[in-house]
C-alpha cells in the first residue's frame, strides 16, 4: 500500500525508491537511492525534481516493492551465460554477457513476458554477437509496488526453456574451405575468396585448417570435401559454383559427398542463393558469389549461429526473410544496422 | 491421465471437429485436474470428487467435460454463463478449487510461438500447443461455497409451485410472499407466452424390444399440425 505525503513532511522518512535526476547532456541517474533519509536540506532539492510528494510504502503480505520484483525477473530471464547484479538501479536490473559469444533470445517467451501487465523486458536483437560485459538486456517491474502473483508468472514465463536471454559461445572450429571454379583453378584469374572467408572463420575465434582449389567437376569437388573431412574438418566452406549456370555444380557435389541434408536458398540479399548441408554433424556451408562483392552477405548471419550450435535448415533460413533484405549503404554499419534482425 | 495427443484426437472427435478452443479446453482441464490432486478423473474412484464450472459455452466447454468426465445429468458440470475462457475444478474430497482461465494475450502471442504456420486457426491450433501453461492461463486460488442441493446424488429436496403447481427440485424455486413459485411463472425466464398445445402422432411411443411392431405408427413425414 501506498501512503502520499507532502515533501515539506517527509524529513525522517525513508525514500521508498531511487529519484532520478535527468540533466540534459550532463548527468542521467538516480539523485537519491531508496532508503536514504530525507533530512531538511533535501527538500528544496527534491523540489527542483518536480516532487512535492512522496510515497510511503507498507506492503501488504501479496504485495512487493519494484526491486524485489526486478530481482525476480531478472534471475528468471538470465539463462546460461548472462550475468546480473541484484543492486537494482532506479527499479532496472540490467543482464550482461557473461562470455563472448551470440546472444540468444526466446522471442516467443520475452512477448508472452511482456504480455504481462506491469514487467518489462527490453533486449538486444537475437543472434547479435556480444563481448563479455556488455548490457544485452535490462528488465523492471513498472510500478512502485505490485502484486506478488504476476511477478512470478512472468518469472515462469521468462524461465522456460533455461531462461529467455542467455550467451551461446562460439565453438573453435578446423574449417576447411573448397574454392570452386576452373577459372580459378587453371589460374586464369586470381582467387579472392580465401582470404575473405579465412578472415570471417578468424573474426570469429576459428582456424581454417586447409584450403582446397576445385574446377567445375562435381567429382573433383566431392574430392576436396571427402580431403577436408578426412583431416578432421569440423565445419567446411565451399565458395562458387552456387547459381543456376551449367558449370554450377557444387550443389551436386555437395550431395555427391554425401550429404543427407541439403537446402539451397535463403531468405537474405545479398545471399538468396546460399546453401547449408550435413555430412553427418558437420555443416557445409555454400557460399555465392556474392561474398566476393558484399562486405556482409548471408553467410554472415549463419556463421555465428552454426559456430554456436545451432543446426541451421530450411525453417531458420527462411525466417530471416524479415530485415534479410540489404540496405547496401555506402558506409556500411553493419551489426548497427537492421540486416539480419526481423527474427 | 492420457497423453494430451490422445486426449485431443478423443475430445475433438466427441466435439465434432478440432480447433484452437479444443487445444485450450483439454490443456485447461489436464492443468485444472493437475492442480487439485486428480490423476484420472475419469475414473471411478475419482469421478465423484470432481465438479468443474463452465463460464463459457464454446468448444472449450466440451473438450473440458470430455477430458475431466464430468456431465450436466450427473451434476458434476456446472455452466455459468459468464462469457468467460474460464472453468473452475473443485476437489470434492479435499476442498480445494482453482479457477484456470484462458490469457487474452495468448491469441496475441500466436504469431510468436507458431510464425511458421500460415493460417490464423491453423496458427492458433500449433501454438497453443507450443505454449507452456505460464503464457496460456491464470489460475486463482478460489473457494466455491457448494450448496447441498448442488451437490450429485438424488435429489434432496422438492416444492410445488404455489402457482401452477409444477415440481421443483433442489431448491431452484422462487419465494414470492413466502409461497414457492417456480421460474416459468416468476419474471426470470428464458421464454415467454407459454401456452399448452397437442401434437401430431401424441400417442406414440417406443416399439417393445419383444415385439417389433411399434405401438403406433408414426409417418415418415411428421409435421406439427396447426394449433392455432
Amino acid at each position: 500500500m501506498l501512503k502520499k505525503i507532502d515533501v515539506q513532511d517527509a524529513v525522517g522518512t525513508r525514500l521508498a525508491h531511487d529519484i532520478t535526476e535527468i540533466r540534459p547532456g550532463e548527468f542521467k541517474g538516480p539523485a537519491f537511492t531508496k532508503g536514504h533519509e530525507v533530512c531538511n536540506e533535501d527538500i528544496c532539492h527534491l523540489q527542483k525534481l518536480g516532487k512535492n510528494h512522496l510515497y510511503l510504502i507498507d506492503l501488504e503480505e501479496d504485495e512487493i516493492h519494484e526491486n524485489q520484483a526486478a530481482s525476480i525477473l531478472a534471475g528468471a530471464l538470465a539463462g546460461e551465460g548472462i550475468a546480473w547484479e541484484d543492486r537494482p538501479k532506479e527499479g532496472k536490473i540490467g543482464l550482461h554477457a557473461a562470455v563472448d559469444g551470440l546472444l540468444k533470445v526466446d522471442a516467443a517467451a520475452l512477448a508472452a513476458f511482456n504480455m504481462v501487465d506491469e514487467v518489462m523486458c527490453a533486449t538486444l536483437h537475437s543472434h547479435t554477437l556480444v563481448k563479455k560485459g556488455e548490457l544485452v538486456a535490462a528488465t523492471r517491474a513498472i510500478p512502485l509496488v505490485m502484486k506478488r502473483a504476476p511477478v512470478e508468472r512472468a518469472a515462469a514465463i521468462a524461465a522456460q526453456n533455461g531462461g529467455s536471454v542467455r550467451v551461446a559461445t562460439l565453438k573453435k572450429v578446423r574449417a576447411g574451405i573448397v574454392v570452386t571454379g576452373s577459372e580459378i583453378f587453371n589460374g586464369l584469374i586470381e582467387d579472392k575468396f580465401a582470404p575473405i572467408l579465412s578472415a570471417k572463420i578468424a573474426d570469429l575465434g576459428s582456424k581454417v585448417a586447409g584450403i582446397a582449389f576445385a574446377p567445375d567437376d562435381e567429382n573433383l569437388i566431392a574430392e576436396a570435401i571427402a580431403g577436408h573431412l578426412d583431416n578432421g574438418c569440423d565445419l567446411l566452406i565451399l565458395s562458387g559454383g552456387m547459381s543456376v549456370d551449367p558449370d554450377d555444380v557444387t550443389r551436386k557435389a555437395i550431395r555427391m559427398a554425401g550429404a543427407e541434408e541439403a537446402h539451397y536458398g535463403a531468405a537474405a540479399l545479398p545471399g538468396a542463393m546460399f546453401l547449408t548441408a550435413y555430412i553427418g554433424d558437420t555443416p557445409l556451408l555454400g557460399v555465392p558469389a556474392c561474398g566476393l562483392h558484399h562486405r556482409i552477405t548471408v553467410l554472415d548471419l549463419i556463421l555465428p549461429r552454426i559456430l554456436a550450435g545451432e543446426r541451421i535448415g530450411k525453417k531458420e533460413l527462411a525466417f530471416i526473410g524479415h530485415g534479410g533484405l540489404c540496405r547496401d549503404c555506402p558506409d556500411c554499419s553493419y551489426p548497427h544496422c537492421p540486416f539480419g534482425k526481423g527474427m | 491421465m492420457q497423453s494430451f495427443d490422445a486426449l485431443l484426437n478423443e475430445s475433438s472427435a466427441a466435439h465434432g471437429h478440432l480447433c484452437p478452443g479444443q487445444v485450450v479446453g483439454v490443456r485447461m482441464a489436464m492443468l485444472g485436474c493437475r492442480l487439485i490432486g486428480l490423476d484420472e478423473p475419469t475414473r471411478r474412484d475419482q469421478i465423484k470428487k470432481l465438479i468443474v464450472y463452465v463460464e463459457m459455452d464454446r468448444c472449450t466447454a466440451d473438450a473440458v467435460a470430455h477430458v475431466t468426465g464430468v456431465k450436466l445429468g450427473r451434476r458434476s458440470l456446472k455452466f455459468v454463463d459468464y462469457g468467460i475462457m474460464a472453468a473452475t475444478f473443485v476437489n470434492l474430497e479435499t476442498g480445494k478449487a482453482f479457477r484456470v482461465l484462458s490469457t487474452e494475450e495468448a491469441r496475441d502471442l500466436a504469431c510468436a510461438y507458431a510464425p511458421d504456420v500460415a493460417g490464423k486457426g491453423a496458427r492458433q491450433l500449433e501454438a497453443y500447443r507450443r505454449m507452456p501453461d505460464s503464457v496460456l492461463f491464470r489460475v486463482q486460488k478460489v473457494r466455491v461455497n457448494l450448496d447441498e442441493c448442488d451437490l450429485p446424488g438424488p435429489t434432496r429436496f422438492k416444492a410445488v409451485c404455489s402457482r401452477c403447481g409444477q415440481v421443483i427440485r433442489d431448491r431452484r424455486e422462487y419465494l414470492v410472499d413466502g409461497a414457492p413459485v417456480c421460474r416459468p411463472c416468476s419474471d426470470n425466464c428464458y421464454f415467454s407466452h407459454a401456452r399448452e398445445v397437442n401434437w401430431p402422432h401424441m400417442d406414440w411411443s417406443p416399439p417393445s424390444e419383444s415385439n417389433s411392431e411399434p405401438s403406433r405408427q408414426v409417418p415418415a413425414r411428421c409435421g406439427l399440425v396447426s394449433v392455432s
